[in-house]
């Protein structure tokens, strides 16, 4: 008896008791539909999580925080850059101070206050700083600023109001400087308070470069890019580390010392990995979107096995219907099965036939399940952002999923339901190879 | 074709602390020759439709064995007596046993499928053996559709299509009118001098006795006078 025989039977088979079989596979359907929707609001959040991840930073980026030795925390200096530059697989060390004072800038007649950040041009440019327009610094006057810098220089000749912001708390674009920056002159001016009196010291750069837009709608850059001598001339105006204001109580106050921010490039992906570990040895602390993956990754697995169990549950409730139904296929086909055997059927092909019918209800079921768990998993993505939206009044990010159906979970539903279905069918089909042909042909059982 | 060699049958009767023996075959030995009709008689209760059972293996004997063309089939697992029995025996049952929801063509076909020949072969052999019996004009009317004449011819169709040496019938006529009776049995007769295939058919009817070329009469489990040819 070949397959397409046994399948034919089958077949024929099921159609004899078309009502009961529409509701065994509608169980089993419910039970897969459930176990996918379930599942894939873990996969979608994973996703959608990972996804904001490797967006919002470099995934070959480490961020080295300073230093743990004998239990107390040492920033980084200059000796320490060196020693990480010359590991295997860095491809560049960014190091930054911040201006401890906001100076005030100038561009034609508008001005604005901003944050102001000493980097370390060479190496920004081994790590792979884009700039949107312009060029990187070459000379020592010469500096970038953020992409967003100019929205935040208000014309002097004008009287701030109200009015000049939107509702976003950001310059209205008519109020905006729109004119050329790449090139223009732009005075920063620091101050220092000398014997209670306010002092003023204004340097003038060249605009060289505009860094790209951030990776993220709602992130704003508007920082403005010195270099290590404009540091120095700042610093030998205030006669402090980083240009601080003298305040009256600030005796007795550390001056902070090595950098700020400190950020390693590996090569790739894979040696981030590798050169966390070594230094986290070294007392290095340090954080990588990879470490933040892989941690995600773990608890993400869990939570997934976790309602995929949860999911197989309901996939059992729906395997007892099958049981049932096959129970009481056998019995209604007590007598042709003891014909069959009669004839010569081996019980081997009786318990085949009874097998494939228990599968071929889970194939059916897993068909249904999955075609019903893909729509309202679109329903989901349609509409549940909107409803969290106005519900809420949270703006979701950008592409965020509820729910996603990788093809890895559809395999692992479809395994599921095939194997809980044919376990479920095992019994009754063991049960029809039983059947005693006499008793069977002489309508006894 | 067929050797019985001291066949013994004990049932037990009753519940499991209170059980009785019932010998219904004792001590049975017979032979049955290659294209002959082995008619096997007796009383109801004679033994008669528990030896056929024991010949086709829907049972296993207490004592005894049995050879079916050289092959002794007492050792036989219920499914090495399944693969024998498509090869080999061909049956003919007295209410016909036909699945009703098969078409009179899927019934004679069922043993091909089992036996697992193509699909372009079993319908050519199918065909053949509807023309063979007489009823190629019914091949898709359901058991229901049909006469108990056509039903025996249908039945004796499907024991027919594996081509087998040896055919078991038990109580063939047994439901049929006396013009059917004497239809089915001179097909069976032709059969078996057209293509030599040994029957052992069961009954009590002298009618069905009469086409025998060796009676076996069976009384209370022994066989009364031995073999005795007619």
């Amino acid at each position: 008896m070949n397959m397409k025989d046994r399948w034919r039977f089958v077949r024929r088979n099921m159609k004899r008791s078309k009502s009961r079989i529409f509701m065994t596979v509608l169980a089993t359907a419910m039970g897969v539909t459930f176990l996918i929707v379930l599942a894939s609001v873990g996969f979608g959040l994973h996703k959608s999580l990972a996804k904001d991840i490797l967006e919002s930073r470099s995934v070959t980026q480490l961020q080295i925080g300073g230093m743990e030795v004998d239990g107390k925390y040492q920033p980084i200096t200059d000796k320490e850059i060196e020693e990480l530059e010359k590991k295997d697989g860095m491809k560049a060390v960014t190091r930054r101070i911040n201006l401890q004072q906001t100076p005030l800038f100038q561009l034609d007649q508008y001005e604005g206050s901003v944050q102001t950040v000493m980097a370390h041009f060479p190496s920004e440019i081994d790590a792979g700083l884009e700039l949107s327009e312009g060029r990187l610094p070459e000379k020592e006057n010469e500096i970038i600023v953020g992409h967003d810098f100019v929205k935040t220089l208000v014309s002097s000749e004008q009287q701030e109001t109200e009015d000049m912001y939107g509702e976003d708390g950001m310059l209205k674009k008519e109020f905006q400087y729109d004119g050329e920056v790449i090139g223009k002159e732009l005075k920063m001016t620091v101050m220092q308070t000398v014997d209670g009196e306010q002092k003023e010291h204004t340097i003038p750069l060249i605009i060289t470069g505009i860094t790209e837009k951030p990776a993220r709608d709602w992130m704003m850059d508007q920082t403005v890019f010195i270099s290590d001598s404009i540091l120095k001339e700042v610093e030998a105006f205030t006669k402090t580390a980083r240009g601080m204001i003298t305040q009256p109580d600030m005796q007795g106050i550390e001056e902070p010392e090595g950098y700020d921010e400190v950020r390693g490039y590996a090569h790739n992906m894979e040696e981030v990995s590798d050169i966390s570990e070594q230094l986290k040895d070294q007392g290095y602390l340090v954080y990588s979107a990879a470490d933040e993956l892989k941690s995600m990754d773990v608890v993400f697995t869990i939570a997934k096995a976790g309602l995929i169990f949860i999911g197989t549950i309901a996939i059992i409730i729906a395997s007892i219907g099958i049981y049932n139904t096959m129970t009481m296929a056998v019995t209604e086909r007590t007598p042709d099965i003891g014909i069959m055997k009669a004839l010569g059927a081996h019980p081997k092909k009786i318990k085949q036939i009874f097998l494939l019918e228990s599968g071929y209800i889970g194939i059916l079921g897993a068909v249904v399940g999955i075609a019903v768990a893909y729509l309202i998993s679109f329903l989901v993505n349609l509409f549940l952002p909107v409803i969290v939206e106005n519900a809420f009044d949270e703006q979701l990010p950008e592409g965020f999923q509820f729910s996603a159906i990788p093809w890895s979970l559809i395999a692992i539903s479809v395994a599921i339901c095939l194997l809980v279905t044919i376990v479920s069918g095992l019994k009754p089909a063991k049960r029809a190879t039983k059947i005693d042909v006499l008793k069977a042909m002489r309508r006894e059982i | 074709m067929i050797k019985v060699q001291s066949l013994h049958q004990t049932f037990l009767l009753g519940k499991k602390n209170n059980q009785t023996e019932l010998n219904v075959l004792k001590d049975i030995s017979f032979e049955v020759k290659k294209g002959d009709i082995a008619v096997i008689t007796g009383r109801s209760g004679s033994g008669k439709s528990t030896l056929l059972n024991l010949i086709g293996g829907f049972m296993k004997p207490t004592h005894g064995r049995i050879f079916i063309d050289g092959t002794e089939v007492t050792s036989f697992s219920e499914g090495e007596f399944a693969d024998f029995r498509l090869q080999h025996i061909g049956f003919i049952f007295q209410n016909f046993q036909l699945i009703p929801t098969m078409t009179a063509y899927e019934n004679i076909e069922l043993p091909l499928v089992l036996k697992g020949v193509a699909e372009k072969k079993r319908e050519e052999l199918t065909n053949q053996t509807l023309g063979r019996v007489g009823l190629i004009d019914y091949k898709n009317h359901y058991p229901s559709e049909l006469s108990g004449g056509q039903q025996q011819r249908v039945s004796i169709a499907r024991a027919l299509v594996i081509e087998p040496p040896i055919i078991l019938a038990d109580e063939p006529t047994g439901s049929l009118d006396s013009e059917t009776e004497k239809e089915i049995l001179d097909f069976i007769q032709s059969l078996n001098q057209k293509y030599g295939i040994t029957f052992v058919i069961i009954t009590h009817d002298n009618e069905v006795a009469s086409i025998g070329h060796q009676q076996i009469h069976l009384h209370d489990g022994e066989v009364l006078k031995g073999d005795i040819a007619i």
